[in-house]
């Protein structure tokens, strides 16, 4: 707007001092100064104060880009290693993964148990000495309205126990559950590949009868002729020639039998191969069906165990309130001040509880690919990959921030009243993203 | 001389009345912005798809015995059906009241600020009317929310549904080929993968790899994106709309011109 108001001011002095004869000229200028034309017409009947960014393009060209790319570069790395084919795991490996995937919840559990029995007792020591203060400013002994010095410390313990122990329990629970599908998965391994070796016995069977019987058959049908050129050698009277010509005869019969033959073990072979082949892939595909099934079937076992352990923790508020006969109004503060401290309790281990499951999930998800042979990264392939996540998340959102700055700047500065990301397709509005980028790289030169 | 001079510029204002108004159409002002995900974070939300994801968890083990039983293809799909059917049954139950409030709550607000569109905030950079506040106000709220007083003006920016697009069976066979290409390229990769000595050299095979399967996108896609662009554009031009954006960005209101751009692309 500006702009627009500078352009007048510039422009109509202009037209008083050119003393233009044509009207209709005069007419034509005035209506452009009117208008108020810019460099980018932003009030254009066109761009109607729109503009749009391709802040994909942007980003891009930002002077960071390169370090994001190799971020993204990086972590690509590790995930296509980790989808690779890889030689399973010894049962040591993992046991050693294992213990170490456990150690990490237990020290988590201790840690959330920590803070939330600190809490407890923070807060019940606060509690309890702001209910003597109230119970005391009413003019009651606070030992007569039985509030005792180590009432809240015994409770917080009791509380901390408790959660101590659920933890314990749903660990032991975990442990169990996964021993269980790991078993039943090993157990219906075991079965589909004894049902598949058993198919392909059969059918191996199958092919060895088919080829016995074509042999006898062969040699049923030959049996005449045979005959006939073995009693012509048993007789005396022929030549080396003739008696060579029988045996060659007979080398024949025998040859073409055999050739039948070992064209049918040839294609039998093929087929078994193919049948196996066939087997293998259908008890494979029927093994990861089942796999995935029992690990969904644990996953939720354990959200629910997990949310029932949650549940648990989040119910431990902090002690009640005495109930010695005391005077209405005291009744109601004191109510009030176990409300404030329980809901300050419940904020701060509500926050522990958080972040343990935070935690708990990414162990969790380390111990699924452990045990599933999953595709994601585990160990310290995982721990890298947290990583480069971590930085690569920090570094995207550090361009974008300075991008959605600079163009909000721009839009302010060419008097745009609304700037659109992701527009599919532009009839009108301008096309913020050139200047954008020009203004990014002149900042950075 | 002084009269038809007067008269020459009545003209001339007269000529910047008339056609002012057409030239110098009106800033854009009628359009409004939601944070859909603050909108998801309102207890009642959040309360209601948790409820939703323990439905999934405790279904997905049923349907996974279910699964086991079945011998036949079509008892799987048979299966998958009536289990898909009673997780929308359950989402109706649970989110359904509350998507119907909000949508009412969005047409509320959005008639009482004369909004042509109302989209996601995620895709505005700068400007707009953020009509967050309301809507959660209305939401929370104990009253009933009454309906809008008018529906959407029409809006200068349309919107088109990407994904019904990208069903089509060129996109699909493309898509298709592309992912035969990335399986026939990942054993090529993974040899030199494994044969890189240090994380450079294995980024530089990422780097290769990404690039190959971006080439071929290219080749394959590109030329469809480029069409379905050009036939967007050629619609967004015979509507008069200034812009067009993704129907995944859009909460209320716009203009759909997504059947227009399929039929223009079916020419």
């Amino acid at each position: 707007m500006s702009k627009m108001l500078l352009t007048n001011r510039l422009y109509l002095p202009k037209l008083k001092l050119c003393q233009l004869k044509s009207q209709s000229a005069i007419a034509v200028l005035l209506t452009a100064v009117l208008c108020g034309c810019s460099h980018v017409d932003v009030h254009s009947a066109t761009v109607r104060g729109v503009a749009y960014v391709r802040v994909d393009d942007v980003i891009k060209h930002h002077p960071l880009y390169p370090q994001l790319d190799q971020l993204n570069n990086a972590i690509a790395a590790i995930n296509f290693e980790a989808s690779l084919p890889h030689a399973p795991l010894t049962p040591a490996q993992i046991a050693a993964q294992t213990k170490d995937l456990n150690a990490q919840l237990q020290a988590a559990q201790t840690r959330a148990n920590a803070i939330i029995g600190a809490k407890q007792q923070q807060y019940g020591q606060q509690e309890h000495d702001a209910e003597v203060a109230a119970v005391k400013a009413a003019g009651i002994d606070p030992a007569a309205a039985g509030l005792g010095q180590s009432m809240n410390a015994t409770s917080a313990q009791q509380a901390q126990a408790a959660a101590a122990a659920a933890q314990q329990g749903y660990a032991a629970y975990q442990q169990g559950v996964i021993a269980q599908d790991n078993a039943a998965m090993q157990s219906i391994s075991q079965q589909l590949a004894k049902a598949a070796d058993d198919k392909l016995r059969a059918r191996a069977e199958e092919y060895q009868q088919n080829e016995s019987d074509l042999s006898l058959k062969l040699a049923q049908e030959d049996s005449p002729q045979r005959l006939s050129l073995r009693t012509q050698l048993s007789t005396l009277a022929l030549s080396t020639d003739q008696r060579k010509s029988v045996n060659d005869q007979l080398a024949a019969l025998d040859k073409k039998e055999a050739d039948q033959i070992n064209a049918l073990r040839t294609e039998d072979a093929a087929a078994l191969a193919a049948y196996r082949a066939q087997l293998g892939a259908q008890t494979s595909a029927q093994i990861r069906s089942q796999q995935t099934a029992i690990q969904a079937q644990t996953g939720a076992k354990l959200a629910q165990r997990r949310n029932a352990v949650g549940a648990q923790l989040r119910g431990l508020g902090a002690a009640p309130v005495p109930t010695v006969s005391l005077p209405p109004d005291l009744r109601r503060r004191l109510e009030q001040i176990h409300q404030q401290y329980a809901a300050k309790f419940q904020a701060d281990a509500q926050q522990a509880v958080e972040e343990y499951q935070a935690t708990k999930s990414d162990l969790d998800a380390q111990f699924s690919a452990l045990h599933g042979q999953g595709t994601t990264a585990t160990g310290a392939a995982a721990v890298q990959l947290r990583d480069l996540q971590k930085r690569q998340v920090q570094l995207q959102g550090q361009i974008q921030d300075q991008i959605q700055r600079e163009a909000v700047r721009l839009a302010k500065q060419k008097g745009f009243s609304l700037v659109l990301d992701d527009v599919q397709a532009a009839n009108g509005g301008y096309d913020l993203t050139n200047d954008l980028i020009a203004d990014l790289e002149s900042q950075h030169e | 001389m002084k009269r038809r001079y007067l008269a020459t510029l009545l003209l001339v204002l007269g000529l910047t009345a008339a056609v002012g108004p057409a030239a110098i159409a009106a800033d854009l002002n009628d359009v409004g912005f939601l944070d859909q995900s603050a909108l998801g974070n309102l207890p009642a939300f959040v309360a209601a798809n948790q409820q939703l994801a323990a439905y999934k968890s405790q279904l997905n083990g049923q349907f996974a015995n279910a699964m086991r039983g079945a011998r036949k293809d079509a008892d799987k799909q048979r299966i998958s059906l009536q289990f898909q059917q009673e997780f929308s049954d359950k989402q109706n139950e649970l989110v359904g009241p509350l998507y119907q409030r909000t949508q009412l709550a969005i047409a509320n607000v959005s008639s009482a600020h004369k909004l042509s569109i109302v989209v996601d905030k995620r895709i505005v950079i700068y400007g707009g009317q953020d009509i967050t506040s309301d809507v959660i106000s209305a939401v929370r709220s104990a009253a009933a929310v009454p309906p809008p007083a008018a529906s959407p003006p029409p809006s200068a920016i349309g919107f088109v549904d990407q994904s019904a697009l990208a069903n089509s069976n060129d996109v699909k066979s493309a898509s298709s080929q592309l992912q035969q290409f990335q399986t026939a390229q990942q054993p090529i990769y993974a040899k030199r993968f494994k044969d890189a000595t240090n994380d450079v050299a294995k980024q530089q095979v990422m780097a290769d790899y990404n690039k190959a399967i971006s080439d071929e996108q290219n080749k394959l896609l590109k030329p469809l994106i480029d069409q379905t662009k050009n036939a967007t554009a050629s619609v967004a031009r015979s509507k008069n709309l200034l812009l067009v954006i993704d129907r995944a960005d859009v909460v209320f209101g716009g203009t759909d011109i997504t059947q227009d751009v399929q039929n223009a692309l079916n020419k």
